[in-house]
């Protein structure tokens, strides 16, 4: 018999298709892995240590750092935790609201443009890559008109936002809506109709509910799996439940359905956006909020459903001006414990396709 | 074009009227048309380099290499400067002589395989009776240099793609060999100006389009382009096979990436799309302007393809040219013998 | 039929060949700022009253502002330098000053050889214009100084 060696590989942190700097050493045999083991920790700026010597408004620039590719949606939720522990949600004006759902749904699109990006580029389809990229170019340059830069714009505030929107950009935005579902409808001829990214991905590391829900599985790769569960409508925050959206949910877990569902979100998140240029009201955007923030003394949790998943801040208040302690709960952390299992007996090929699905983005993971 | 066939007819006969044999006269006239197919080869690798990025570009909505020079032309240049003057690196434990004679010999068979290719009417370097033949033989040869190149790496990474460029090499050799079949019982000779001839009246792809279908996707394979390009998986592997080359030895496989895809476009117009003939009675352009023409369509083709779809996966890869297309290429030959005889009887 | 999907795609691809390009050519074409873009800053010197409100509400520190008292027991400003290497592009100073005298600009073109010249300072390397007469009240929303 032929005696035969694993080959230990090592998926460095300079690689084209790690999202990031992560590395991941597999151990091979043949050319199905046998074992993968997770590093992290590359890009570990410590930004929860750093919350603790920056008042609470202080800290908002930080948290559009965390998942970079959706700034506002970030900032949206410590914002929103700031003010629970205020008490000041009731008093959040109208339009504050409205502008809020349509940052975080912009948002939502311009993070799954780079999932659906990335994902054709590791399959080597790199002309999808650069279809979605032109749609993210147009919905990054919304997001400079709201906040001034591309990727961190700072916008949200506690009690409203930082400032009133004019007419330019509802005008721009209400045309990229209207030539959104063509572009979509491209993504699904080039992408999710061919026949070869079909053969690659389904199939390929299925995740069963049990499996979703023990390890922590949160937003759209867990709705993939057949778990019906959206913070959106079954949680609501800020005005939510006043718009009219599905919410899709796969069956089988695997590659494909993770990457088809970021396509069907892109579509609901696109309704949203429309339903809301309906309805905005005029008025201020911004509450009574006094100059220095000083909560009383508590701890509270609150966590919005991200492009990626749940993401929460826990913030424990001891009654200064800045926060005694911040914990960034971040959902693709917690869905990066799953790779090693979910790779286990793939080819290589595919390992870098399950990363790619799951869509980690290491500025969250690593913090 | 006569001017060509005039131009060697008036070189042979001045060398034999200096007093030379007949045969020296051949030889040097081959050395020639050796010179010439080297030639040939440089100049389309050069338009293929930039042709490929901007035509990728188009593709994706954006302007290639437009800043040197009209057109980009520049580009060109300075990218066979730049890797001229790079630093020549072999890694520490590789083995150095089969490293260095690896992109060589890659080259060296691609330039092998255009002796056979007629590129108009008498002009071919060595007219062989075994013509077809002998360029599908050189053809298996590549694999040992792709091998050769990854094995003496002394990297993880190239031993991969070596392994999987051996086994998509040797496994879609056998399509590619049995779908040119069909076309070699239709003219009953492996000759390839009798191939050409035999197109006059009807160009083969039109009773062998399943064959031109297998041929291609097998040649796609053959050559390591994408979407079987997995040996050189660029997201997974990163380069693969020549992922330790550098400079000079880098080129090389790069160039005779590109030299393989002109002569294997080349076989295709040959065999299924007429040759030198021209299509619909044009004959006042020459025949050797129409071959040209043909190439740059099939090569528009393998771009197109490229960069539109995904890489296969080294089992799908396996499973589709093992189980699906040797049984279309088998049956095509099957259909093609079954019909010639049926053509023969009707015909008496 | 197998394969539909694939011919769709080379259908995509092929309409897209010849459609107007995306790209920007760069140095010829410049791009288009919206009016709240986070460039570079700029200080009216006149303006500025050395109240210390931008640097309070800077997160990193980045600013440190000088200033002396003169005879009316005014603040005057002396000195006024910008860590920039430092600086998060967030805007909380240009939104704090009260007399907005600190503004935007729109030059995103910050590259320098060394690692020194990224520091900014804004007070000796103030340029009068004529748009920097101190106003009786500050403007509403006025944020971008060209």
């Amino acid at each position: 018999m032929l005696k035969t060696q694993e080959l230990a590989l090592n998926m460095g942190p300079v690689h084209p298709s790690t999202h990031g700097v992560y590395r991941c050493v597999l151990t091979l045999d043949g050319e199905y892995i046998q074992k993968a083991v997770n590093h992290i920790g590359y890009l570990h700026r410590g930004l929860e240590k750093l919350a603790e010597s920056r008042t609470y408004n202080q800290f908002i620039p930080y948290t559009d750092r965390l998942d970079y590719c959706s700034g506002l949606a970030n900032e949206l939720a410590y914002v929103m935790a700031v003010e629970k522990l205020l008490g000041i949600e009731e008093e959040i004006p109208e339009r504050a609201q409205y502008l809020r759902v349509i940052c975080a749904e912009l948002q939502r699109l311009a993070s799954h443009g780079i999932c659906v990006g990335s994902f054709a580029l590791d399959i080597a389809g790199s002309t999808g890559f650069f279809y979605s990229f032109r749609e993210r170019d147009r919905v990054l340059e919304l997001i400079t008109r709201i906040g001034g830069n591309r990727l961190t714009p700072n916008y949200m505030r506690m009690g409203g936002v930082a400032w009133d929107l004019d007419e330019d950009f509802f005008k721009e935005l209400k045309q990229l809506m209207d030539e959104f579902p063509a572009y979509l409808d491209e993504y699904d001829g080039l992408l999710t109709g061919n026949e070869i990214l079909q053969t690659r991905s389904i199939g390929v590391a299925p995740v069963s509910k049990e499996m979703a829900l023990s390890y922590g599985f949160t937003g759209p790769n867990l709705r993939a799996c057949g778990v019906d569960s959206d913070l959106r409508r079954d949680e609501p925050y800020g005005i939510y439940d006043r718009f009219k959206f599905d919410v899709p949910v796969c069956k089988n877990g695997d590659t494909f359905d993770r990457f088809c569902m970021r396509i069907r979100e892109m579509r609901e998140s696109v309704k949203i956006i429309q339903q809301a240029l309906k309805d905005i009201p005029e008025g201020p955007v911004m509450a009574k909020v006094p100059k220095v923030i000083k909560p009383p003394v508590g701890e509270v949790f609150h966590r919005i459903e991200n492009a990626k998943g749940h993401l929460g801040f826990h913030l424990v208040s001891d009654g200064s001006t800045k926060p005694y302690r911040t914990r960034i709960y971040s959902p693709t952390f917690v869905m990066l414990g799953a790779f090693p299992e979910m790779a286990k007996g793939t080819h290589i090929m595919d390992a870098v396709l399950i990363l790619a699905s799951i869509d980690i983005v290491l500025g969250e993971v690593d913090r | 074009m006569q001017i060509l066939i005039n131009l060697a007819d008036g070189i042979r006969g001045w060398i034999i009227g200096m007093g030379l044999s007949d045969t020296s006269a051949e030889m040097i006239l081959t050395a020639i048309g050796a010179l010439g197919a080297v030639i040939f080869i440089l100049l389309h690798v050069i338009i293929l380099l930039l042709a490929e990025r901007r035509v990728s570009a188009a593709f994706q909505l954006r302007r290639g290499p437009n800043r040197l020079g009209p057109l980009g032309i520049g580009q060109v240049f300075a990218d066979v400067v730049k890797t001229l003057a790079k630093e020549d690196i072999i890694p520490a434990g590789a083995d150095k002589f089969v490293f260095k004679i690896a992109s060589t010999t890659l080259f060296a068979t691609a330039l092998l395989a255009y002796a056979v290719i007629p590129f108009g009417d008498g002009m071919i370097i060595q007219n062989l009776n075994i013509g077809i033949f002998y360029f599908i033989a050189i053809g298996s040869t590549a694999t040992l240099s792709i091998l050769m190149g990854g094995f003496a790496s002394n990297n993880k990474y190239a031993l991969i793609g070596g392994m999987r460029a051996v086994a998509q090499m040797i496994s879609y050799e056998v399509p590619m060999v049995f779908s040119l079949l069909g076309v070699v019982m239709l003219t009953g000779s492996l000759k390839m100006s009798d191939i050409v001839m035999a197109q006059k009246d009807m160009w083969f792809i039109v009773p062998q389009f399943i064959a031109f279908f297998v041929y291609y996707i097998a040649a796609t394979a053959e050559i390591n382009r994408a979407p079987f390009d997995l040996a050189e998986g660029e997201q997974e592997l990163i380069a693969g096979y020549f992922i330790e080359y550098s400079g000079i030895r880098w080129a090389l496989f790069m160039m005779a990436e590109y030299a393989n895809m002109v002569a294997v476009s080349a076989i295709a117009v040959t065999l299924f799309l007429g040759g030198w003939n021209a299509p619909f009675g044009l004959t006042f352009i020459p025949g050797f302007v129409w071959f040209l023409i043909k190439i740059y369509l099939m090569l528009f083709t393998f771009l197109w393809v490229r960069w539109t779809f995904p890489r296969l996966r080294i089992d799908h890869l396996m499973h589709f040219g093992w189980k699906f297309l040797i049984p279309v290429s088998l049956a095509n030959i099957v259909v093609t013998g079954i019909g010639i005889y049926v053509y023969r009887m009707i015909t008496g | 039929m197998f394969g539909q999907g694939l011919i769709k795609g080379l259908s995509i691809t092929l309409s897209h060949l010849f459609d107007k390009k995306v790209t920007e050519e760069y140095p010829e074409q410049r791009p288009f700022l919206p009016p709240r873009f986070k460039g570079s800053f700029k200080l009216a010197v006149p303006k500025c009253i050395a109240c210390g409100l931008c640097s309070n509400a800077c997160p990193n520190h980045v600013i440190k502002v000088e200033s002396e008292k003169d005879e009316n027991n005014k603040k005057k400003l002396t000195g006024y330098k910008m860590m920039a290497e430092r600086c998060l592009y967030c805007g909380f100073c240009v939104e704090a000053c009260p007399t907005k005298a600190l503004l935007w600009t729109k030059d995103f073109e910050n590259a320098v050889y060394l690692r020194e010249w990224v520091n900014l300072d804004l007070f000796n390397s103030y340029v009068p214009s004529p748009e920097d007469n101190k106003p009786e009240k500050p403007e509403k929303d006025d944020t971008q100084a060209s």
